[in-house]
């Protein structure tokens, strides 16, 4: 199965770089869940299932909703003014 | 600083940091070799001592619980900060309409995606609490099954929108279910104490291995931190998504 844990390491380490490079905010969340979504499957092949799943409920919903709100909030009030 | 500066600034770096680097690397056990010696003794003291099937939570909530406790208040202090923070300003006032970015379209709600939305909803809901009960049987436990269970809310807001979202969430039973998780996870530990054992001595009856009552006092802790975790995520949530609202009134009618 090794060949598995290289295939999501490389993975991780592209959607990793795919964060860094992406200069919008907005597309810089989505690929944020890509990366977490990711690490989640990393951390599953790596027999670790437990933070597996608070990866995926934590850093691919919550973290990238909070991020979203603010933007919103951020757009909304400059609409405003 | 110019990017010359930063290469020969990188150089020293590179060979402190690098140097140390490899020296940890090549004491490392090898790449696959899952048994440390922590690893070992917890994989044989967990069924034996505890019934318990799943050692991380044994680890989490019986071996080291008061690390645990430690935590859990974190949590529950940076919810009740963030909560704080974002109510002075805005004020406990429900008299709010959704928001909504000048200039962009809006698209009524399809039945179907609605019902799609609650349909997911409540499936993701049962799913988290059974993570949450299932915590000392299989991989889970009282965290990640609530923060499972909370964000089961988001599928609400967007399948139902604000309103809905406003009408089935409430602010004061989520932060009184934060208050009572975090309560009953220092009764376990304080009660215990009380009658001369100590602190989270696990006193209740074990329990069958693989069972889903397995772990004794460890069950109600698993029970009390999913309570105390759906609370406190749902809470911070639901403040955040308060921040883009605006205030029924003059100034929002200006925007639609």
């Amino acid at each position: 199965m090794s060949w598995l844990i290289g295939a999501a390491l490389v993975m991780s380490a592209l959607s990793g770089w795919l964060v860094v490079i992406s200069r919008d905010p907005k597309r810089q969340v989505f690929a944020l869940c890509a990366n977490s979504l990711v690490l989640a499957l990393l951390f599953f092949i790596l027999q670790a299932p437990d933070v597996a799943f608070s990866e995926i409920a934590v850093d691919t919903v919550v973290v990238p909703l909070l991020f979203l709100i603010a933007l919103a909030a951020i757009a909304i009030n400059e609409g405003r003014r | 600083m110019t990017t010359r500066w930063r290469l020969i600034v990188l150089v020293p770096v590179l060979l402190v940091l690098g140097t140390a680097a490899t020296e940890i690397i090549l004491t490392l056990p090898s790449f696959g070799h899952p048994l440390t010696r922590y690893g070992m003794t917890v994989n044989t003291l967990a069924p034996a001592l505890r019934n318990v099937s799943n050692a991380v939570t044994s680890v989490m909530y019986d071996f080291r619980g008061i690390d645990t406790l430690g935590e859990e208040s974190m949590l529950i202090c940076a919810v009740t900060a963030a909560v704080m923070l974002l109510r002075g300003r805005r004020g406990e006032d429900g008299n709010e309409q959704a928001g909504r970015v000048s200039g962009r379209a809006w698209a009524e709600r399809s039945d179907a995606m609605v019902l799609m939305c609650r349909l997911f909803a409540t499936m993701l809901f049962l799913f988290g609490v059974y993570v949450v009960l299932h915590g000392t049987v299989t991989p889970g436990g009282g965290f990640q099954g609530g923060v499972i269970a909370a964000s089961s809310f988001t599928l609400l807001y967007l399948g139902g929108g604000y309103m809905v979202w406003r009408r089935m969430l409430h602010s004061p039973v989520l932060v009184a279910l934060e208050g009572v998780g975090g309560l009953a996870y220092v009764l376990c530990a304080a009660v215990p104490l009380a009658f001369g054992y100590s602190a989270l001595q696990n006193v209740l009856p074990l329990g069958n291995w693989k069972d889903l009552y397995s772990g004794g006092l460890m069950v109600i802790i698993n029970i009390a931190v999913g309570i105390a975790v759906i609370g406190s995520f749902a809470a911070l949530l639901l403040e955040f998504m308060e921040e883009t609202r605006v205030p029924k009134g003059p100034v929002a009618e200006e925007d639609t």
